[in-house]
């Protein structure tokens, strides 16, 4: 049941990172690229994008709860940087507002992420303040000039950061009770194959 | 202020924020519903422009509105951490079944509404803004129930320091959690009457042409307010002797908390009164050509709004000093974080959470001034665009 929900949680992150990933890199693509025509070619995915993450702390808060407090609570101003920086990227997306807040939104919480990542793995944090936003800007890259190879590895690459810096911490004693989980996951199992079909058919309905 | 105080502030201050959003998708949606039922049966063109303007609002809110979701998500771990190491294990799940079965689902099936439109078979666009509907309401439904079990916790047992589930059952019959959800659903509803109510009237007094179609959303404003009020307050006055049960010194936790709870009382009775004098007035569209009473729905508008705050900081501050009512202490769930830090933290979220509202606010100002659309645009026209 804990490997179950472990497994869990790391698909929705890894989700997170492999979707949102090309929004924040299209973000910081914005001023070297036709401006309209990349926002319309993000536009479908955009609101789908985003939920993952909504989805990804639901899930640490339920299954993880004595982690999800030490998490956040521990790196409280990165995750003041990480908001502030989705407010602002949410907001001027779909207000469709200047692309210079676009792209300081995309920064924000790139840089945000990538402080995070050096947060949970102890290494420097000026190294991944740049590596993370250029991954960003290479998967949305990759996703804008439609290059299927490299978008699979660009999302990887997005993907994975975040994962591997935490498989260093133990959850053991972490995690809520069984029984709890145990119920949690009748609703958790169905729901996510259904998001992504769904989510799915947006895309291929707005592209007809 | 120490980081206790300026915590319990920004709790406030985001969660307010959140609520207004809130109130309006889920008003706006539910008759957004009824709209585009008619629309699918009848086929009248009237109730599809209906549908697109309305929608057209209810999607401007909605898109800013997740925004201030995803930061009350966060604040949770962020700033009472000690709510979720304590009490996770039952709160959490209420609130994980909001995430995934709530919300997760509900912007999803709003997605496909919004690209779906006039590319899907008209009946399975009507389904997907059902669904939009229901899961908004599951939403309301598990985020009640969340806390409900601050308000009055059951269904756990303490054990090694920390809280169990042991029946989920009695998360969904606690006293606290029914007839509170009754209330903000009614609230809702108004909030959606009032507010469709007083856009019609206001482009009645301006004169804008649209007869047809205003008169039908001022017709539908008044009597969805007109049934919802009644209820609304039946489930407010309703909630007093269980808080007589379970929180008897309510009122003892602040010296001037009857001063919320009064003004939303009044705010509720005028809204009732209003709306039923109303009812009568739509024969032969007395209340439009009366004129006077249109300019009363414009400055209802903010009544609803105004009455949720004030009854939120009545049940919430009410319970104070427990975060989990008898159980966990607020002071003792706050995270151990500088003042510092929390200061910023505040003054971040609650200077973007104004500027989304004062947004959100001038974005459906224009879309209401710039009346339904009288020709149809190439691009799905529900999406946010300035």
């Amino acid at each position: 049941m804990e490997t179950l929900w472990l497994a869990l949680l790391t698909v929705l992150v890894m989700g997170y990172f492999a979707l949102a990933g090309f929004d924040y890199g299209t973000g910081l693509l914005l001023p070297f690229v036709r401006r309209a025509e990349a926002m319309r070619r993000m536009t479908p995915f955009f609101l789908g994008n985003e939920v993952w993450l909504v989805a990804s702390v639901g899930v640490l808060f339920a299954a993880f709860p004595r982690l999800e407090g030490e998490l956040l609570s521990g790196a409280h101003q990165v995750f003041t940087l990480v908001l502030g920086g989705l407010v602002l990227f949410m907001a001027s997306v779909q207000l469709r507002l200047w692309h210079g807040l676009v792209f300081a939104g995309a920064l924000m919480v790139s840089c945000g992420w990538g402080l995070f990542v050096a947060h949970l793995s102890g290494t420097p944090w000026f190294i991944w303040v740049v590596v993370m936003p250029m991954l960003f800007a290479l998967h949305g890259w990759a996703f804008q000039t439609r290059r299927r190879p490299a978008f699979l590895l660009t999302a990887l690459a997005c993907a994975l950061p975040v994962p591997i810096a935490f498989s260093s911490h133990s959850v053991a004693g972490l995690m809520a009770h069984p029984d709890t989980l145990a119920m949690l996951s009748w609703v958790a199992i169905p729901i996510l194959p259904l998001v992504v079909i769904l989510q799915w058919s947006i895309v291929a309905i707005s592209s007809r | 202020m120490d980081t206790l105080d300026l915590a319990r502030l920004q709790f406030a201050v985001t969660t307010s924020f959140h609520f207004l959003f809130v109130l309006l998708t889920l008003g706006l949606v539910t008759l957004i519903v009824v709209m585009q039922t008619r629309f699918t049966l009848t086929r009248a063109p009237v109730h599809e422009r209906m549908t697109k303007f309305w929608g057209r609002i209810y999607v401007i809110n909605y898109a800013l509105g997740i925004v201030t979701g995803v930061v009350m998500e966060f604040q949770f771990g962020l700033n009472w951490s000690g709510l979720a190491s304590y009490a996770g294990d039952v709160f959490g799940a209420p609130l994980a079944l909001e995430t995934l079965v709530a919300f997760f689902l509900e912007s999803t099936f709003l997605g496909l509404w919004i690209f779906g439109w006039g590319r899907l078979n008209r009946w399975v666009h009507l389904a997907l803004i059902w669904l939009t509907a229901l899961t908004a309401y599951a939403s309301a439904f598990w985020i009640m129930a969340a806390n409900g079990f601050l308000q009055h916790p059951v269904g756990y047992e303490e054990r090694d320091g920390v809280l169990r589930l042991v029946d989920f059952g009695a998360l969904l019959t606690n006293p606290t959690f029914g007839t509170a959800l009754t209330h903000v659903v009614f609230a809702a509803l108004t909030t959606g009457g009032v507010f469709v109510t007083g856009v019609s009237a206001y482009h009645f007094i301006k004169c804008t042409g649209e007869v047809e179609f205003f008169r039908r959303s001022l017709r539908l404003g008044v009597v969805v307010t007109a049934v919802a009020t009644p209820f609304l307050i039946g489930a407010g006055f309703g909630q007093f002797p269980i808080i007589g049960t379970y929180q008897p010194h309510k009122e003892d936790a602040a010296p001037w908390l009857g001063v919320p709870l009064g003004f939303m009382i009044l705010i509720g009775m005028s809204l009732l009164l209003a709306s039923w004098a109303a009812v009568p007035l739509l024969f032969r569209d007395w209340v439009i050509r009366m004129r006077f009473p249109l300019y009363l729905m414009v400055i209802g508008i903010p009544l609803p709004f105004c009455a949720a705050i004030f009854g939120w900081l009545f049940r919430e501050i009410g319970r104070q000093p427990w975060l989990v009512y008898g159980l966990l202490r607020t002071e003792d769930a706050v995270s151990h974080v500088s003042a510092a830090s929390m200061t910023t933290s505040l003054v971040v979220f609650s200077s973007m959470f104004l500027l989304l509202a004062v947004t959100d606010w001038a974005l459906i100002a224009r879309a209401v001034r710039s009346g339904p659309e009288t020709t149809p645009r190439p691009i799905a026209p529900l999406v946010v665009s300035l």
